[in-house]
């Protein structure tokens, strides 16, 4: 075959159309071609990419990397031998005008062939691949238990204070969080995981694999971590309006920090003091607020505890619990941050030798991210689309799904802020 | 065109329409004037069906009608409809002595039937061309007639199929569909091998197989339902009875095939005296049942006793206010249903609130046997 065969064509052609430039549109386009390619290539190697499942920072995800790495080489491979084969095949019998070539019906020996090797690679791929699904699958030697329970859209974890978690862990009372799930080191911590509304499914790229989180049922999903840090998720089953705004993150701690985190999730509440701002947003808190959300230990006056009864006016039934609000530093969901953007770099970018200390110093006011969180209780369905108009509730009965704009005054803001910020 | 009998029609309307007037101008009553315009306008609308189809017939005298006039073209058709009608108002009758069901039946088949047989017959008089005759029937009463039909033949089968697999054991039902979906398959496969299968024989086919179902369907219904779903219905398995410790109710075949048997909250054993919990996710047996607060869960129950038992989940009460300083308190519980040995139930909860919130414990207990108790921690 005569190399310059395709060339002459294309000349051809541009002669037949009266074009007196002759390469140029050619070689533009192979410029473009190659300017897409190079950087859909250099989108690859992007360093802040906190989801990149080729970045596995724990066991259950180096699984996964290990098994994906030979199947996308013989992916990869089998892939550039049929698109050069199929290249080939369009360039070499292209229309120049020659007689059909003698037609067969069928070539056993090629058929057999070409079904033979692809049944081969995919069982070679499949032995790898079944025992690495039952290796992920297995609790046995579980160290630790965490619920997750998603709804729209957030997620909630509760702490069971008993088994492990109470033995090993000293948790010897249900924490409740939400947003950032708090784990410890090396640890094998298994996640299960359930829904109160819709689907929906819980991943962290770089911990292990996703599981979708099924209203009725309860998906066990093990997740470890072998460094201290933050590792970012989110929802990955598309679950309503603000399903873009439904993300997570995970963080892992060294055991002693988490023995503090957990010492901490446990304290009890302390009152703001008397005649202060924040003592002024705690009543403020008791008539707006705690009527969904529950701070614990948080009481009337008389002394009675207050109750949360989120049943009656959120349709999944639940809002973050914030006792603790300030010791993560996401909140709606991990979208928006609590810390501002130097204190957040602070944490995020933090070696994992300091990063325990760094988390478990929780948010402070110099810290707030004042913007986001007024923004949020000015007018919480403004930030996050959510079905929050009481005139058009009749389908739920009266009940929002995420959090009402609660038409709240600037003071009351600011005392809220100031109340919130003791919530450690 | 006045006809013969158009003229009388035209004068009793006429005579109605004056009489109707002059009632109205004596000021007697407003109902005779009703009446008589009633009359009237029905009396004119005769006249002129009777001038329309020229009375029915033509003049031998009038030789250009012969070749227009409608009536000159044959005699009516063969019809069903009379033989449908009488049916129908054999059912009616037989309704009015047994059921209204069946007679309010009757009553729509007799006027189904009674407006097929006039639009019969006004189409058979609409020109003197039968082809078109009946075009324009069917125009007018196929879009009624084909979805009706439709509809009748889709409730044929689904009915004849409810009937057979309510009336089939359990597992009897999976042997005859499985083999009944193998020859839809394999008659399939034949018919799309022989393309020249002629239609006739593929709606023979058809036919024979709806008459089948059909006459199975009858056959089973009066046959009733499998034994399994009488004695349900008889103990009344799916109503609402407190979760006391009562004894005359009890499922003697309480389910071993719980559809949401995989991946819940926990099933719940009751053994040698003892409530034990297997938790999704936990090693071994455990005491201690976490339920996510408002979270709709499902707890499965299994009886290893001989005794008839049921599963209650508590947790807390509520007072409700009857007003007048009134209170009257509500335990908040859930319950299977009994379950004789070796028999399971699920019970799906729904706590509002969290175990904290509460004076009493929440528990899951088993009334009757008082060692049975599994504390349930709700955060
Ligand atoms: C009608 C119930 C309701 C009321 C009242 C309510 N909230 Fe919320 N709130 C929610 C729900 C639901 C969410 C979760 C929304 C999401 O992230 O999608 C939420 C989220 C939050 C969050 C983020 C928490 C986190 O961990 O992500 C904060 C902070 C918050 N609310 C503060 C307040 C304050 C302060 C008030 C009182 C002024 C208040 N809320 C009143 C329902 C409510
Ligand atoms: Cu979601």
């Amino acid at each position: 075959m005569n190399p310059n065969d395709g060339m002459n064509d294309n000349l051809n052609d541009n002669q037949r159309h009266g074009d007196s430039v002759k390469k140029t549109p050619r070689r533009r386009l192979w410029a473009l071609a190659a300017t897409g390619a190079g950087l859909l290539a250099l989108a690859g190697c992007a360093k802040d990419a906190p989801q990149d499942t080729w970045q596995p920072a724990g066991p259950n995800a180096e699984q996964i990397d290990n098994l994906q790495q030979p199947v996308f080489l013989v992916a990869g491979i089998v892939g550039v031998i049929v698109f050069l084969a199929v290249g080939w095949a369009v360039f070499r019998y292209r229309d120049r005008g020659q007689g059909i070539p003698e037609q067969t019906h069928g070539k056993p020996v090629l058929e057999i062939t070409l079904t033979v090797i692809p049944v081969l690679i995919l069982i070679g791929v499949a032995i790898p691949t079944a025992s690495t699904i039952f290796d992920l699958a297995k609790t046995d030697d579980t160290e630790m238990i965490v619920n997750v329970t998603g709804q729209q859209w957030w997620w909630e974890y509760d702490y069971p204070a008993n088994g492990d978690n109470a033995d090993r862990y000293g948790i010897d009372a249900p924490i409740v969080t939400s947003g950032q799930l708090v784990i410890p080191e090396d640890t094998k911590v298994l996640l299960r995981v359930t829904s109160r509304d819709v689907i929906h499914s819980y991943w962290i790229p770089k911990l292990n694999g996703k599981k979708d989180s099924v209203p009725g049922r309860v998906h066990p999903l093990r997740i470890e971590g072998s460094q201290p840090g933050i590792y970012a998720g989110q929802c990955t089953e598309f679950c309503g309006l603000s399903h873009a705004y439904m993300r997570m993150e995970t963080v892992v701690l060294s055991r002693p920090d988490f023995d503090a985190w957990v010492a901490n999730q446990l304290s009890s509440y302390t009152p703001p003091a008397a005649g202060t701002l924040a003592a002024a947003g705690e009543s403020v808190f008791i008539s707006q607020c705690a009527r969904c959300h529950q701070v614990n230990g948080l009481a009337n006056a008389d002394g009675s505890l207050i109750v949360s009864a989120p049943e009656q006016y959120v349709v999944s039934g639940a809002a973050p619990n914030l006792t603790h609000l300030m010791t993560r530093n996401t909140f709606a969901g991990a979208s928006w941050d609590l810390l501002n953007s130097s204190c957040r770099d602070d944490v995020w970018n933090a070696t994992p030798e300091e990063f325990g200390a760094r988390y478990l110093a929780g948010v402070s006011e110099p810290c707030l991210n004042q913007k986001d969180l007024r923004e949020w209780l000015r007018n919480a369905p403004e930030k996050k689309p959510m079905y929050a108009d009481p005139t058009k509730l009749q389908e739920t009965d009266g009940k929002y799904r995420g959090m009402p704009a609660l038409g709240l005054t600037e003071d009351q803001i600011d005392a809220l802020v100031a109340y919130l910020l003791e919530l450690k | 065109m006045i006809t013969t009998s158009s003229k009388l029609f035209y004068g009793l309307g006429a005579g109605s329409l004056v009489g109707a007037v002059l009632w109205m101008i004596s000021g007697n009553s407003a109902l005779g004037t009703v009446a008589l315009f009633f009359l009237a306008t029905a009396l004119l609308f005769a006249g002129a069906i009777a001038s329309f189809v020229r009375d029915g017939h033509v003049l031998s005298t009038d030789t250009a009608a012969h070749a227009t006039a409608a009536a000159t073209n044959g005699s009516p058709r063969a019809s069903l409809w009379p033989l449908g009608t009488a049916i129908s108002v054999g059912v009616l009758v037989v309704g009015l002595i047994s059921s209204p069901g069946i007679f309010k039946v009757g009553v729509a088949l007799t006027l189904a039937m009674l407006g097929e047989w006039m639009i019969q017959n006004w189409s058979e008089r609409g020109s003197a061309d039968s082809a078109y005759n009946t075009k324009i029937r069917d125009y007018l009463v196929h879009p009624l007639e084909l979805p009706v039909a439709g509809a009748l033949l889709l409730a044929v089968i689904v009915l004849s199929f409810s009937r057979l697999m309510l009336a089939l054991d359990k597992s009897a039902g999976v042997a005859v569909f499985g083999v009944a979906a193998a020859l839809v398959l394999a008659v399939g496969t034949l018919i799309a091998f022989r393309r020249n299968v002629s239609r006739r024989i593929v709606g023979a086919m058809s036919a024979v197989v709806l008459v089948a179902l059909a006459s199975a369907g009858v056959a089973t219904a009066l046959d009733g339902e499998r034994d399994q779903l009488t004695e349900a219905a008889a103990e009344d398995h799916f109503a609402h009875r407190g979760c006391t410790e009562e004894k005359e109710y009890s499922d003697k075949k309480a389910s071993r095939s719980v559809g949401a048997k995989s991946n819940i909250l926990a099933t719940v054993i009751l053994r040698d005296g003892q409530l034990v919990a297997e938790v999704a996710g936990y090693e071994g047996l455990q005491s201690e049942v976490y339920i996510q607060r408002t979270n709709p869960s499902t707890i499965l129950f299994i009886n290893e006793t001989d005794e008839a038992r049921r599963m209650v989940v508590s947790y807390g009460k509520v007072v409700e206010d009857l007003g007048e300083g009134v209170e009257r308190e509500i335990a908040l519980e859930s319950c299977t249903s009994k379950v004789e040995k070796g028999g399971q139930q699920s019970v799906t909860v729904r706590i509002p609130q969290p175990s904290f919130a509460s004076d009493e414990p929440f528990s899951i207990t088993v009334p009757g046997v008082e060692s049975a108790r599994l504390t349930v921690v709700v955060p």
